[in-house]
């Protein structure tokens, strides 16, 4: 558990890097976990953001990764070309660790991330 | 997450025993050998015992005082229970046959790794505490006290075996290695010593009808955008239904399936095929999980999660089941849910709709597998096909541990495979059929935080996907299961880069031709049929 804070702005994060509240969550507070993270967001990667928290509050789910870049008009595979590990993005996104849900990297220089769900 | 060594460094396999006897070495947890601790919450959904925080780093796993009491009374009453378990603890007489034969004990060298020894992990045990020859030999006689050390063994080599039952194969005697481990885990079980990536989806499976607890509108809305992605390829937008009452058949298929590339490509074949066929059938999202996690836990636990296939044919009144391409979920089916479950004699015998077959080998279970019901359609030639739109695929095919060993089904993906693709080639015969490798990652075991061992596993597989790939050009891995489809894309991915992983029903209706399509443009992933390109 840390707590990452940039000018006034404060978010409690879980080991893992995921927002412990996701009510927490603003653009701002956004902008302080992708610093966390590496990462710094693009008017594009807003987007991807904004998809999976509105899909998240609807279905309680991590959508199809081809859905959100088809709903989204990007190009497939939009979310790991802009952060690579699609965990990033939901976790930029403030959304809480999902049962089931993991991506999976093989390729040490990393840019093949892969859905391993159980069967 | 860590970064795995390269696939060179990965494959230098030290085959040297460690110099102290095998009851002299206890186990150390490495990283990434390993799963996380099932959560405290999800072992409350199941009311499963002990549910707590804990974590296998920890010196202390938070046991009950008398754990070791629970234990071998668990024992006690599974060799009461299963004739097969005491005949799987007396007759091995460690010839070694199984000793090279696994997986993981070709990929990490690991003896504790070699069938016969991990299940010597129980049976000295057994011995101790149930042989007479154990209790006065005590050692000589192969026997050892239980102890802390002996319990965290078999929670770390219980969950490094997939259940693949390669070993078995190759035994003289029949010992179903994934029997013992299966008791192995069960009695870990009583303990609250499972782990998250099983106990997460079997919970989730209980509380919302399916490992990823996909609720029934999320399941719906998931499929309904396998048909946008249908309309726009093919021109045809199919219109299945959902926990329909009075369907001829229900469907039921792993959630993997709804969710994962590639699975959802294959559950975008079904839809095609379903549609051509006109067949009157349901999805349920109540019975929305075909595999079934609580088989890797317990058989209590599996019938729980089992259960509800039947319950809601009974509800919906279906005349039978018809399930998809999954692994573990046949072996449950087909060799378990009957007597936990059935008889389903509210069902009738599967029988085709379409070419009137009756599968009598499913009489009593009444549910069949979609490759049996396509090979039977294929040979009616009840569809009309264009394998040539998988001209660019050069395949092999990976036999599923499960549907393979479990039930003999070596033919009838074969046979609907020859019928959708041009161009097929076979691993070499060692590798195949009943002596299949597993994926490396099966029985609950495709966790991220164990990618070290996975991996290793993975390599016998991944070995004879790049021989042909290397021999023949094969780009494809062909299965009909949906950790299969998870877990060899990414240890093909490391292992034999290039070669990608499809279902079976994904070729099926990218070859499919249906009455009123458009002319197609590209396959069922949105990639340019052959012939094409260039208008892409």
């Amino acid at each position: 558990m840390k707590t990452v804070s940039c000018s006034d702005i404060k978010a409690t994060l879980d080991d893992e890097g995921f927002l412990t509240d996701s009510a927490e969550w603003n653009e701002e507070v956004a902008c302080l976990i992708a610093a966390e993270e590496g990462v710094e967001l693009t008017e594009e990667m807003m987007s991807i953001i904004r998809f999976l928290r509105g899909y998240y509050y609807e279905y309680h789910a991590f959508p199809i990764l081809r859905q959100v870049c088809r709903d989204i008009h990007q190009a497939r595979g939009c979310i790991q070309d802009n952060f690579v590990d699609p965990m990033r993005a939901w976790k930029i996104a403030g959304l809480p660790h999902l049962v089931g849900v993991e991506f999976i990297s093989t390729d040490p220089e990393g840019r093949i991330y892969e859905t391993s769900t159980p069967g | 997450m860590a970064k795995q060594p390269k696939p060179e460094e990965l494959a230098k396999v030290d085959y040297t025993p460690p110099m102290t006897a095998w009851m002299d070495t206890p186990a150390v947890l490495k990283p990434g050998n390993f799963c996380n601790a099932a959560k405290e919450k999800s072992l409350q959904l199941l009311d499963m015992p002990n549910p707590r925080t804990w974590s296998a780093k920890d010196d202390d796993w938070k046991l009950p005082d008398n754990w070791k009491e629970i234990v071998l009374e668990g024992l006690r009453e599974r060799l009461d229970k299963y004739r097969s378990l005491r005949v799987f603890m007396d007759i091995c007489v460690r010839c070694g046959a199984c000793a090279d034969k696994c997986h993981f004990f070709i990929g990490t060298g690991d003896p504790k790794n070699m069938p016969v020894l991990r299940a010597e992990l129980l049976r000295s045990i057994y011995r101790k505490e149930f042989t007479t020859a154990g209790k006065i030999l005590g050692r000589f006689a192969g026997a050892r006290e239980m102890s802390l050390d002996v319990l965290k063994e078999w929670w770390y080599y219980f969950f490094q075996c997939t259940e693949c039952r390669r070993c078995s194969v190759f035994c003289p005697y029949g010992i179903d290695q994934a029997e013992i481990t299966m008791v192995g885990r069960e009695l870990l079980n009583l303990l609250g010593l499972n782990i998250d990536w099983i106990m997460g989806p079997a919970s989730a499976c209980y509380h919302k009808g399916n490992h990823l607890g996909l609720e029934p509108h999320t399941f719906k809305s998931s499929i309904e955008f396998f048909l946008d992605d249908i309309e726009e390829i093919t021109g045809i937008r199919p219109e299945p239904t959902f926990n329909r009452k009075g369907a001829e058949i229900l469907f039921v298929t792993p959630s993997g399936d709804v969710f994962a590339d590639p699975g959802t490509y294959t559950c975008m074949g079904y839809l095609l095929l379903f549609h051509e066929l006109g067949l009157d059938y349901t999805w349920s999202t109540y019975a929305s999980e075909g595999g079934n996690f609580g088989f890797f836990t317990s058989m209590d636990v599996a019938q729980k999660l089992n259960y509800k296939i039947y319950a809601e044919a009974k509800r919906l009144g279906v005349k039978w089941i018809l399930g998809g391409e999954c692994g573990h979920m046949w072996r449950v089916l087909n060799q378990y849910m009957d007597t936990w479950n059935g008889p389903a004699d509210f069902l009738e015998v599967p029988t085709s709709p379409i070419t009137g077959t009756r599968f009598d080998a499913a009489k009593s279970t009444k549910m069949i597998h979609i490759a049996e019901f396509t090979a039977d359609l294929m040979r009616h030639g009840k569809l009309k096909l264009d394998p040539s739109r998988n001209d660019n695929k050069i395949l092999t095919w990976h036999d599923s541990c499960n549907t393979a060993r479990g039930m003999g089904f070596f033919e009838e993906p074969r046979y609907v495979l020859k019928k959708v693709v041009n161009n097929f080639y076979e691993m070499p015969e060692n590798t195949i059929r009943e002596k299949t490798f597993c994926c490396g990652s099966g029985s609950g075991l495709n966790a991220s935080e164990n990618m070290d061992i996975r991996l290793k596993g993975g390599l016998p597989r991944a070995n004879a996907v790049k021989y042909v790939n290397e021999k023949f050009g094969v780009n494809f891995v062909g299965n009909i299961c949906a950790i299969d489809r998870a877990a060899l894309t990414t240890s093909i991915d490391y292992w034999a880069p290039g070669v990608r992983v499809t279902g079976l029903h994904e070729l099926v209706g990218n070859a499919l031709v249906m009455e009123g399509e458009k002319k197609r443009t590209s396959d069922l992933r949105g990639e340019p049929l052959p012939g094409c390109e260039a208008e892409e």
